[in-house]
């Protein structure tokens, strides 16, 4: 598009042209050059714990299955007949051994291969005219799991997602490893917002500077005595490869007392304590932070709070069973250039007792999703950014995101050094929009790459395509 | 609910009607403080997420997730939360119109409390830039008599969308 690279320098410089937020040309090239090579994330493992299970998900307006087959292997499968392009699967979640189209007939096995073309001796020939042998739904370009995430990208020659990830794995770990057993996921709850997907992604990477404001309501109420002014200025953000996030400085003490400060008990204290690595334990234990919001690259974000459940003294003992941890993973699905839908999951380790389930569970519907009184104000901010944002003047407005640099580009405040901050990557503490221009920066090189090619798919045919 | 529901001019039925409809009252205002002394306090108040399933899959919402899993407490803070002046969510607030109708009585063994069934149709409005948003449910009420007034002891929300298209839910439904 004519003058992007113009914007692309000035969203590098940390001057945002305002119009990125509500831009249909712009989505377009998103669409092309980013949402078809990055690693998209689809579904977690513990969502399709038994063979045969599976989840309908999307990526932009590819609908994939992603299923696990009876050998117990995850797939992810083009939700589209081979013969007519029907929806195979219409439902969004369930168990199947295989899915038959409507349209005609045909079906699949859980694990894509086309098992039944009804008449296809006489309608063609059998294998002579179709070769029904070894024919499968079209499986995604690229699968990819980590801490049981599932990810697909719709690039074939796709960097494999280790290496997408990079070092935002060692903070991936704290919101999805808290034993050797795993995740169980719940939800999504999902629901469409009239804002751009980015405002989302940005605002859960680094915006901490947002919550003493945007939250007030929830400090005053009780509900979560964190996010104060002071709170917020002391914590630490860090950006690590394709990801980063926000933390919060912990009262001083050991690792056990910090983690039991936000309400993990002592028995997922003794596992987290077997899984996390002596540098994530440090990071807690010695550093004293405490993960908070994060995003991975392009549209995936995290957060872990710490709110009060239940009736309890507001300056008491934080350890009385009132305060709790909870975990959310959520997705800003693009609708368009100025719709989402936001996917939003409650996560806990699986070994975590009943008590501690249910009433994580509990924190999380306070504070995130659908009804989430944290959540509540934040889209109300994101959609009126997005209307603002679509007319002439928004276009001759760029937006300063430069929080935390002087005019020279030096910081305002130094780099956190190695060991204050046991996390790879860079991380500084104090008011700053550092995340939100590394998300961007990535965005730009994104829309600078051609379009991934893909060879097409033509099946039951010897003839090339 | 399968049996009989009670005749439309059973006193009982009447009186469900009633609290319904001033309940629509309290929620189309945001009277959220009168609303929350309308609840028993041991009120549970959950809405599902729906899910599309095939027929026959046995289930029809998300296993475990719900959008509304209410307590007292949990709602006082809701309400809490609209009344200092920082819910920027809500203000400017909505404009909301609860409409309800289909409404079914049905007699417990208990004399003290009714089972109501009802259909809801949420209309809200913000600002003037983006269309009004819809939230259409079914909702099952366990009422029970206190003191001589009926007081909301359980509701279950079925929302008729499993994905919402709405903002959020910084409403009562």
């Amino acid at each position: 598009m004519a003058g992007h690279s113009e914007i692309l320098d000035n969203v590098r410089s940390g001057m945002i042209p305002a119009h990125i937020y509500n831009d249909n040309e712009l989505f377009e090239l998103e669409k092309k050059r980013l949402f078809s090579r990055a690693w998209v994330f689809v579904a977690h493992e513990s969502e399709i714990p038994q063979d045969g299970d599976y989840v309908v998900r999307r990526v932009l307006d590819d609908s994939f299955i992603i299923s696990r087959d009876s050998n117990g292997d995850v797939r992810a499968l083009f939700n589209m007949c081979l013969h007519r392009g029907m929806q195979v699967c219409r439902a969004e979640i369930g168990n199947a051994s295989n899915f038959r189209c409507p349209y005609h007939g045909w079906s699949y096995r859980n694990d894509g291969r086309l098992t039944g073309l009804p008449f296809h001796r006489e309608a063609y020939g059998g294998e002579a005219g179709f070769r029904k042998n070894s024919q499968t739904l079209v499986p995604a370009p690229s699968l990819g799991t980590y801490n049981g995430l599932i990810f697909i990208s719709m690039d074939p020659d796709a960097a494999p997602l280790e290496d997408f990830l990079g070092d935002f794995r060692f903070y991936l770990d704290f919101y999805t490893k808290q034993s050797r057993h795993g995740l169980e996921v719940r939800g999504p709850q999902r629901w469409r917002i009239k804002a751009n997907w980015k405002i989302g992604a940005e605002n859960f990477a680094g915006d901490m500077y947002h919550t003493p404001q945007t939250h007030t309501s929830v400090v005053e109420i009780g509900l979560f005595r964190e996010p104060t002014a002071q709170k917020r200025k002391d914590g630490a953000t860090y950006w690590a490869h394709s990801g980063g996030g926000t933390t919060y400085k912990l009262p001083p003490g050991t690792f056990e007392e910090r983690m039991r400060y936000v309400g993990y008990t002592d028995d997922m204290i003794t596992r987290i304590k077997g899984v996390w690595t002596t540098e994530q334990q440090r990071l807690v234990g010695e550093d004293g932070f405490m993960i908070s919001a994060a995003s991975c690259f392009p549209n995936l974000s995290f957060v872990h709070n710490w709110p009060r459940v239940e009736d309890g003294d507001p300056d008491g003992d934080q350890n009385d069973g009132t305060v709790l941890p909870f975990t959310s993973i959520r997705l800003w699905q693009p609708v368009s250039h100025n719709e989402t839908e936001v996917y939003s999951w409650f996560v806990v380790d699986s070994a975590a007792s009943a008590w501690f389930k249910k009433k994580s569970y509990k924190a999380y519907l306070m504070c995130f999703g659908s009804t989430g009184m944290f959540e509540q104000d934040d889209v109300e901010n994101w959609v009126s950014l997005t209307n603002t944002a679509a007319g002439s003047m928004a276009r001759r407005l760029l937006l300063n995101s430069r929080m935390g640099l002087l005019s020279d580009d030096r910081p305002v405040v130094e780099p956190l050094p190695l060991e204050s901050f046991h996390g790879p990557g860079h991380a500084q503490v104090g008011y700053n929009e550092s995340n939100q221009r590394e998300l961007l920066k990535l965005w730009a090189d994104y829309l600078e790459l051609p379009e991934p090619s893909a060879a097409p798919t033509a099946p039951g045919t010897a003839r090339p395509a | 609910m399968t049996g009989k529901p009670l005749l439309f001019n059973d006193v009982r039925h009447l009186q469900a009607h009633q609290f319904l409809v001033d309940e629509a009252y309290l929620l189309d205002g945001q009277h959220y403080e009168a609303w929350l002394d309308t609840l028993s306090d041991d009120i549970r108040y959950i809405m599902p997420v729906r899910v599309t399933t095939a027929l026959g899959a046995g289930f029809d919402t998300s296993p475990g997730m719900a959008h509304f899993d209410e307590t007292k407490y949990s709602l006082s803070r809701r309400v809490a939360r609209f009344l200092t002046e920082h819910a920027w969510t809500e203000d400017p607030p909505s404009r909301l119109r609860h409409y309800i109708t289909n409404v079914r009585s049905f007699a417990c063994e208990d004399p003290g409390q009714l089972i109501v069934e009802s259909a809801e149709l949420l209309f809200r409005s913000r600002g003037d830039v983006n269309e009004s948003a819809l939230v259409s449910c079914g909702r099952e009420d366990l009422l029970r008599c206190d003191g001589g007034q009926w007081k909301l002891a359980r509701r279950t929300i079925i929302v008729d969308e499993s994905v919402l298209r709405m903002q959020n839910l910084a409403v009562f439904l």
